[in-house]
C-alpha cells in the first residue's frame, strides 16, 4: 500500500466531451467519404476493395472511440 | 515447625495458581448517552489487583442485546483486542482483555454502542403526543469482580422524566441523572436501572442498505444506495391530519421531516430518486471536507411509517484507487454516512470490478458474512464483471471504516470496449461492401455504356 500510487486515468475525464466531439465528427466525415465513394462509381468493372477496407476500417476506428467516449461523457462508465 | 513450613509452601504454591483472585475494579465510572434512538455507554474501569501481580486479563461481560459496536483502550490510548468467548445467552456478551502492559493497576476505556434498547412506551401514540421511551438496563456494573466504588452518569434527551429507578444516592440535574457512587457491589450483582423518558429525537432505522461501488479504469467510482427506512419509534394511532400538521408547531414532533446525510468531499452527479422518479425536494451543500446533503422524503415519516428511494453519486478514481504496476488496491468506506445516529439492520455491499480483473483478495476492517460471487454484465461486456458481495446485520456509525480490495489488471483490457464496438462498425462496413458487389437483379443487364 505504501509503495502505490493514486490511480490515473489514462484520459484525463475532463477531455472526455471534447474526445468525443472530434472523433465522432471525423468518423462521419470517414463514414460520408466511404459510402460517397462506393455509390458514385461510374464503372461497375472497377472495384479498388482494397481502399474500401482501408477508408471503412478509418470510419470504424474513430467511430469506435467516439462513441465509447460519448458513452464516458453521458456517465456511462463501462 | 516444619509443619508450619509447609503450610505456607503449600499457601504460595494455591496463590500462584489462583492468580486472577484477588482483581478488583476499584472505580467504575459509567455515562450512558440515550439521547438518541442509540444507547452509547462508556466505561473507565480501574483495575488493580490487590496482592500486587502485573493484571494481564481480564474478563468483561457486557449484558446489552443488540450489541453492535465494541472498542477498548488502555491508559496509555493503546486499543486493547476484545477476545469473544463464546456464550449461550444472547443477552450476555463476554470478552477477554489482554493488556499489553503488565502492571498490577489497569484502567480500561470501553465505548458500546447498541440499537434498539430504547423502547417507545407507550407503544402508539397520536399524532400531537410526545414520544416517551423506557431504558432498561443494569445499574451495576456486572462483572466477575468485586467493584469498590462505581458512578454512572446518564445523560438524557429532555429534562422530562416520569420515572425512574431510585436507589440513593442519586440526583437529578436538568436532562441529566447521577446514580452513585455506589460502595462495594460484590461480584455478579444484577440491579436493574428503569428510566421512562421523553425522546424526540428521530428513531429511524435503515432496514436494508443496498450499497454498490462500480470501479471503472477509466476514472470513475460510481456508488449507488438502495436505502428503505422505516420510523421505529412509538406507532401513529389515528389519522394523519396534515393541517394540523403544518399548524401547529406542536404538532408531529416525533416525525422525520428531513434528515442529513454526508457524503464524500469529492462526490459529483448525485442523484436522489425512488420508483416515481427524482424527489426535488433535497439540497446539497457543499462543505470543506464533506458533500452535505439535506433529503426531505415525499411525506413526514410517522412512527411506522417507511420510506424507500436510491441515493447515488461518482467519486472521481484517484481518491480511492491505488496502483503499482498491475496490482491495484481499492481503499474505500464499507458503509456510509445515512443520517445522525443511524441504525442499518442489514447492509448488502456489492463491489462491482472491471472486466478481466483477478487475484480478488478482500480486507474488511471487521467480520462480514462473505456471499457467493457472481459476474455481472452490462454494458460492452463479454465475460462478465467479477462482483464481490457481502453482508453485515446491525450497523451503526463506528462502523464507518474503510475496507481494502486488492486485485490485478492489466491495462490493455481497457482497450477491450472500444475494440469491441470498432469491430461492430467494421462488420457492418464489410457486410455493405459485399451487398454492393452482389448481383440481385433476377435479369441481366444488356445495356451497354
Amino acid at each position: 500500500m505504501e509503495h502505490m500510487q493514486r490511480y490515473l486515468s489514462p484520459v484525463n475525464p475532463a477531455v472526455f466531451p471534447h474526445l468525443a466531439t472530434v472523433l465522432l465528427i471525423i468518423g462521419t466525415f470517414f463514414t460520408a467519404w466511404f459510402f460517397i465513394f462506393v455509390v458514385s462509381r461510374k464503372n461497375s468493372k472497377e472495384r479498388p476493395l482494397i481502399k474500401e477496407l482501408l477508408i471503412s476500417l478509418c470510419a470504424s476506428i474513430f467511430l469506435g472511440f467516439g462513441i465509447v467516449f460519448l458513452l464516458l461523457t453521458v456517465g456511462i462508465y463501462v | 515447625m516444619k509443619i508450619y513450613w509447609q503450610y505456607i509452601c503449600i499457601s504460595i504454591t494455591c496463590f500462584m495458581l489462583n492468580i486472577n483472585a484477588d482483581i478488583i475494579n476499584k472505580n467504575v465510572e459509567r455515562v450512558l448517552d440515550l439521547t438518541s434512538q442509540l444507547v452509547k455507554t462508556t466505561y473507565k474501569i480501574s483495575v488493580e489487583d490487590l496482592t500486587g501481580i502485573a493484571v494481564k486479563d481480564y474478563v468483561l461481560i457486557i449484558r446489552e442485546p443488540n450489541l453492535s459496536y465494541i472498542s477498548a483502550k488502555d491508559g496509555f490510548d493503546n486499543t486493547v483486542k476484545l477476545q469473544k468467548q463464546e456464550s449461550e445467552n444472547i443477552q450476555e456478551h463476554s470478552y477477554i482483555l489482554n493488556f499489553l502492559k503488565d502492571s498490577p493497576k489497569q484502567s480500561i476505556y470501553i465505548e458500546t454502542v447498541s440499537t434498539k434498547n430504547l423502547l417507545p412506551h407507550p407503544y402508539e401514540i397520536k399524532q400531537n403526543d410526545k414520544q416517551m421511551v423506557k431504558f432498561v438496563g443494569n445499574l451495576y456494573l456486572y462483572s466477575i469482580y468485586k467493584t469498590i466504588t462505581q458512578k454512572t452518569n446518564v445523560i438524557l434527551s429532555s429534562s422530562n422524566v416520569l420515572s425512574s429507578t431510585q436507589i440513593k444516592p442519586f440526583s437529578l440535574a436538568a436532562n441529566k441523572i447521577f446514580f452513585g457512587p455506589y460502595e462495594n457491589v460484590e461480584k455478579l450483582t444484577e440491579e436493574e436501572l428503569m428510566i421512562h423518558y421523553e425522546n424526540q429525537s428521530p428513531f429511524l432505522t435503515v432496514n436494508s442498505l443496498d450499497r454498490t461501488i462500480e470501479v471503472s479504469h477509466w476514472g470513475n467510482i460510481a456508488v449507488k444506495e438502495s436505502i428503505q427506512i422505516t420510523h421505529s419509534g412509538a406507532k401513529l394511532k389515528g389519522s394523519f391530519s396534515r393541517y394540523d400538521f403544518q399548524k401547529d408547531g406542536r404538532s408531529g414532533q416525533s416525525a422525520v421531516k428531513s434528515y442529513k446525510t454526508y457524503l464524500p468531499a469529492s462526490a459529483f452527479c448525485v442523484y436522489y430518486r425512488d420508483t416515481n422518479g427524482n424527489i426535488s425536494t433535497s439540497n446539497m451543500n457543499l462543505q470543506q471536507d464533506y458533500v452535505d446533503l439535506d433529503l426531505r422524503p415525499r411525506f413526514p415519516l410517522f412512527g411506522g411509517w417507511k420510506t424507500q428511494y436510491v441515493l447515488g453519486y461518482n467519486i472521481p478514481a484517484y481518491e480511492n484507487l491505488f496502483s503499482a504496476g498491475t496490482d491495484y488496491v481499492l481503499k474505500m468506506r464499507l458503509i456510509d454516512h445515512i443520517h445522525d445516529n443511524m441504525s442499518i439492520e442489514e447492509a448488502v455491499i456489492s463491489i462491482i470490478l472491471p472486466e478481466g480483473s483477478a487475484n480478488i483478495k478482500l480486507d474488511t476492517p471487521y467480520t462480514v458474512n462473505h456471499r457467493q460471487n457472481e459476474l455481472m454484465y452490462t454494458y460492452l461486456d463479454t465475460v462478465g464483471r467479477p462482483v464481490i458481495s457481502f453482508t453485515k446485520r446491525n450497523l451503526v456509525e463506528n462502523h464507518i471504516t474503510d475496507f481494502t480490495l486488492k486485485y490485478t489488471f492489466s491495462k490493455v483490457s481497457l482497450l477491450q470496449e472500444p475494440l469491441l464496438v470498432i469491430a461492430f462498425i467494421y462488420i457492418i462496413f464489410i457486410f455493405t461492401i459485399v451487398f454492393l458487389r452482389m448481383d440481385l437483379s433476377i435479369t441481366s443487364h444488356s445495356h451497354k455504356e
